[in-house]
């Protein structure tokens, strides 16, 4: 009996040629970057998707240091307050056109509308209206890709790869841009198959159909003993309760209190989560601010209960979580158990009006400022920033929770499989994968 | 095989966050007695953790407080030292025995990176010639006594000149390449010394002259181009060469292939022709070793096999090994090894030298780690020794390394 083992082959120079298939939860309705759909919020899977085929000015490096994109040089005057960026020459757009700055400056003022963008020469001028030294940081984000939108709402990018077949919310299909700035990709095609769930995607893999695959966290251990290539990014996820709307009284937010204290991490990260990420009290993990650690993750039932017994009114909540994550129904009933023990009652659904939402928010951005702007932003409010220090950010953070909206639960990585032969993917520090460097080698057949 | 790492860290100034840290914390403590403690939760080792603590405890004492060991005092400072992307973090948790509790926290940039210098064993070293951030095709040594003392270094956009002074490289000169077509990706290029004038430079699509000017000064000459690449080192062009002491000597041709302008690999076709075949299976590098009477090519193909050729037959086979080969003709062993990487190690690739007595490779070195993939790897005009360039996985940095046998164990 010929027992075969896929292994990996030595090629160290990366080899031309191939399709590769990915796989993946969301099922995306539109490849505009700035344009994010209502009903289906950033996610990492959209940013991997768009980096394929736009680029941004700059980029954020593993370090978190600025580089060089589309624009080759930058400065700042008027204290971080009007930047202007370089564009990079002889770039050109999929549909042949040169990357200008006009083009540019459209594109962002498209993205941000309240943005004042001009153009000076073969530069870019950004003029916030006060200062803004996130902003090099926020232009990394893909959101803000230049994109140069043509009349018949079509739509050119400058990435590795040009849109061949677009079928939308299930298949994408892109061609490699033989004239790309950064050179040509190595594979040439790739085909992703969206909205496809944990068990479809296990499939694909196993059977050979699919070489990159999203993993969930109970399929970790999985795949980790079947020795295929896993590849973590740092916790860029937060899972959260979002209550939505303020708290109207102080009995409110007492109640509120109690929940939060009452809700056990660490036996759910344990046993739910199978020790995937981490619990989390902050809303920036610890990774990214440093100071993570401060906030108490402990569940604390006698200071809950306490909390609880100060009102003598308790209503019913309703939480409502996403009904296509499995793993969503089961944080919030157990969640919902934690509540019950403090006093409290919840009632997990998946009804559109609820009290309360269980979120999982792809974080913006490795830079911790944008990132927190961007979870301000799902609580209807805006930090303050008195300064760039990281006390500030600390003050900022823990003014956000005071505002009861939001109760941090789990930071969790984003957990990707690929086939043996797929060779040099790699992890942009915002969780997405990158592809461009990517190549597909020869499977050797061992062992007989 | 044994391995001696020896770190070099350097020492660090902490003093300005030290003392930033104790002055907020005294703001919220006074001079009371306060028992301190300090955590480590960061990438730092114990050793600098331990000047840390040290540091803040004087900055603390130098502004009154008083520092105890009981439980019985005013307030409980949990110092802990953490990190972020951009930075170390300090953190400082006050504990009050009465009141509620505070924090305060700085930010303290990191160090510039420490160097690892890494001890070789057996036969095969590596020598540091140069460190850079941007991605290095290749280095060519133009001058050298005891050691290089004038080096060329090629990257994606430009050639710089480097000469040691005083035990540091200082530039000389800088010039960029111009090229009107995209790079492709997995660029790769080539420095030859040449002759008539100072050097060559062959990148994909493009072939650049780069001559002396008056003075210590150069400029290149740059056209678009798919001048083939040359394969034999020049001081072994031409010349004729034993595959051992006493044996029947052969004549080892200047051999040059086409590379592809825009991919990573040569086409295959070669000038002269390697005996009767004029082309050859798309390749991403090649070494030659003689034979009793004839050469031996190693083409490391596209398709992941090792092709020998010996002007005659093809023998395909398929070997453990990476896609880059060189040849170095040394004093060792049987006189002639060739250099090849491999990947069996996730933390980097390896390279080792064989042989090939009756055509089959047999290692003659331990296999030399390095902390990344090996990008390139050419033979150095002299033949006896190879340039190898690894991207760093810790740092990111691209390192050039001359690859040297040494017969001695």
């Amino acid at each position: 009996m010929m027992l075969g083992a896929v292994v990996a082959s030595a090629e160290t120079r990366q080899q031309y040629g191939g399709t590769l298939h990915v796989t993946m939860r969301a099922a995306l309705m539109t490849l505009d970057p700035a344009e994010l759909d209502p009903a289906l919020p950033d996610s990492i899977g959209r940013r991997a998707v768009s980096m394929l085929m736009f680029d941004t000015l700059v980029t954020l490096d593993e370090n978190l240091r600025i580089q060089p994109g589309l624009a080759m040089a930058w400065q700042t005057s008027a204290g971080n307050q009007r930047w202007q960026l370089q564009i990079r020459p002889g770039v050109k757009f999929h549909d042949g056109t040169a990357l200008s700055a006009e083009v540019a400056a459209s594109s962002l003022r498209a993205a941000n509308p309240g943005w004042k963008v001009s153009t000076e020469g073969d530069s870019v001028v950004i003029v916030r209206d006060s200062s803004d030294p996130e902003l090099l940081a926020e232009l990394a984000l893909p959101r803000n890709s230049i994109v140069k939108r043509n009349p018949n709402n079509a739509f050119s990018g400058t990435g590795p790869f040009h849109t061949a077949d677009w079928q939308p919310g299930k298949k994408l299909a892109l061609a490699a841009e033989e004239n790309c700035w950064r050179g040509r990709p190595f594979v040439d095609a790739v085909e992703i198959e969206m909205g496809k769930n944990s068990y479809e995607q296990v499939t694909a893999i196993e059977s050979g159909k699919a070489d990159l695959i999203e993993v969930v966290p109970e399929q970790v251990h999985h795949f980790s003993h079947e020795g295929r290539r896993i590849a973590n990014s740092k916790p860029m996820e937060l899972i959260a309760l979002l209550f939505t709307r303020d708290a109207a009284t102080p009995a409110e937010k007492l109640l509120r209190e109690a929940l939060a204290r009452s809700v056990d991490r660490g036996s759910i990260h344990r046993v739910l989560l199978q020790g995937t990420g981490q619990p989390a009290a902050s809303l920036l993990p610890n990774w990214m601010s440093g100071y993570g650690f401060v906030f108490p993750i402990d569940a604390d039932l006698p200071r809950a209960r306490q909390a609880r017994e100060q009102v003598r009114s308790v209503p019913s909540w309703t939480v409502g979580y996403d009904s296509s994550d499995p793993m969503a129904r089961l944080l919030a009933e157990r969640i919902a158990l934690n509540a019950k023990d403090a006093g409290l009652s919840l009632q997990p659904t998946t009804a559109a009006n609820v009290d309360i939402k269980l979120v999982r928010i792809a974080l913006a951005s490795p830079d911790p400022w944008v990132a927190l702007v961007e979870i301000a932003a799902f609580t209807g409010t805006a930090p303050g920033k008195e300064s760039e220090t990281v006390e500030d950010l600390y003050a900022s953070e823990r003014a956000l929770l005071a505002t009861d909206r939001i109760v941090p639960l789990f930071h969790l990585p984003v957990t990707y499989a690929g086939s043996t032969n797929l060779n040099d993917w790699v992890l942009r520090p915002d969780g997405s994968w990158n592809l461009g460097d990517a190549w597909l080698g020869t499977p050797v057949i061992a062992g007989k | 095989m044994m391995l001696a790492f020896a770190m070099a860290a350097q020492a660090a100034d902490w003093s300005g966050p030290e003392q930033q840290l104790a002055r907020k914390i005294f703001a919220v403590t006074g001079p009371g007695p306060a028992v301190v403690t300090v955590e480590n939760r960061s990438t730092l080792g114990r050793r600098g953790s331990e000047v840390i603590q040290n540091g803040l405890q004087s900055a603390l004492q130098a502004l009154g407080m008083r520092l105890v060991k009981n439980e019985q005092a005013a307030n409980t400072v949990v110092i802990s030292l953490s990190e972020n992307p951009a930075s170390y973090v300090w953190v400082a948790e006050i504990r009050p025995s009465s009141g509620e509790n505070a924090v305060v926290m700085v930010a303290a940039p990191r160090p510039e990176n420490s160097t690892t210098h890494e001890s070789v064993p057996m036969s095969l070293h590596k020598i540091s010639l140069w460190t850079q951030n941007s991605q290095i095709l290749d280095v060519a040594v133009l001058e050298e006594g005891a050691a290089p003392a004038r080096i060329a270094v090629l990257d994606t956009e430009r050639i710089s000149i480097y000469r040691m002074q005083a035990g540091k490289w200082q530039t000389e000169q800088t010039l960029g390449i111009v090229h009107a077509r995209p790079w492709p990706r997995d660029l790769r290029g080539r420095l030859v010394p040449a002759k008539d004038h100072l050097l060559d430079i062959f990148l994909p699509g493009l072939v650049c002259r780069g001559t002396a000017g008056a003075g210590s000064g150069f400029s290149i000459n740059c056209r678009e181009s798919d001048d083939p690449w040359p394969l034999v080192p020049s001081a072994l062009s031409g010349g004729n060469f034993a595959s051992s002491p006493g044996s029947t000597s052969v004549t080892i041709p200047p051999v040059t292939a086409f590379y592809t302008s825009t991919r990573n690999f040569f086409t295959g076709v070669l000038t002269p022709a390697v005996g009767k075949p004029t082309t050859v299976s798309k390749f991403y590098s090649a070494a030659f070793l003689p034979l009793e009477t004839s050469l031996l090519w190693l083409f490391a193909a596209t398709d992941g096999h090792l092709h020998m050729l010996d002007g005659v037959s093809d023998q395909i086979t398929k070997l453990n090994w990476g896609s880059d080969v060189a040849s170095v003709k040394t004093s060792c062993g049987a006189g002639w090894q060739v250099l090849t990487t491999s990947a069996e190690k996730a933390s980097g690739d390896q390279v080792r030298a064989y042989e090939f007595p009756d055509r089959d490779p047999i290692a003659v070195t331990a296999p030399i780690d390095f902390a990344g993939a090996v990008t390139a790897l050419w033979t150095e005009p002299k033949g006896d020794t190879a340039i190898a360039v690894v991207r760093n996985r810790d740092t990111a940095n691209y390192e050039a390394f001359r690859l040297a046998l040494s017969c001695s164990q």
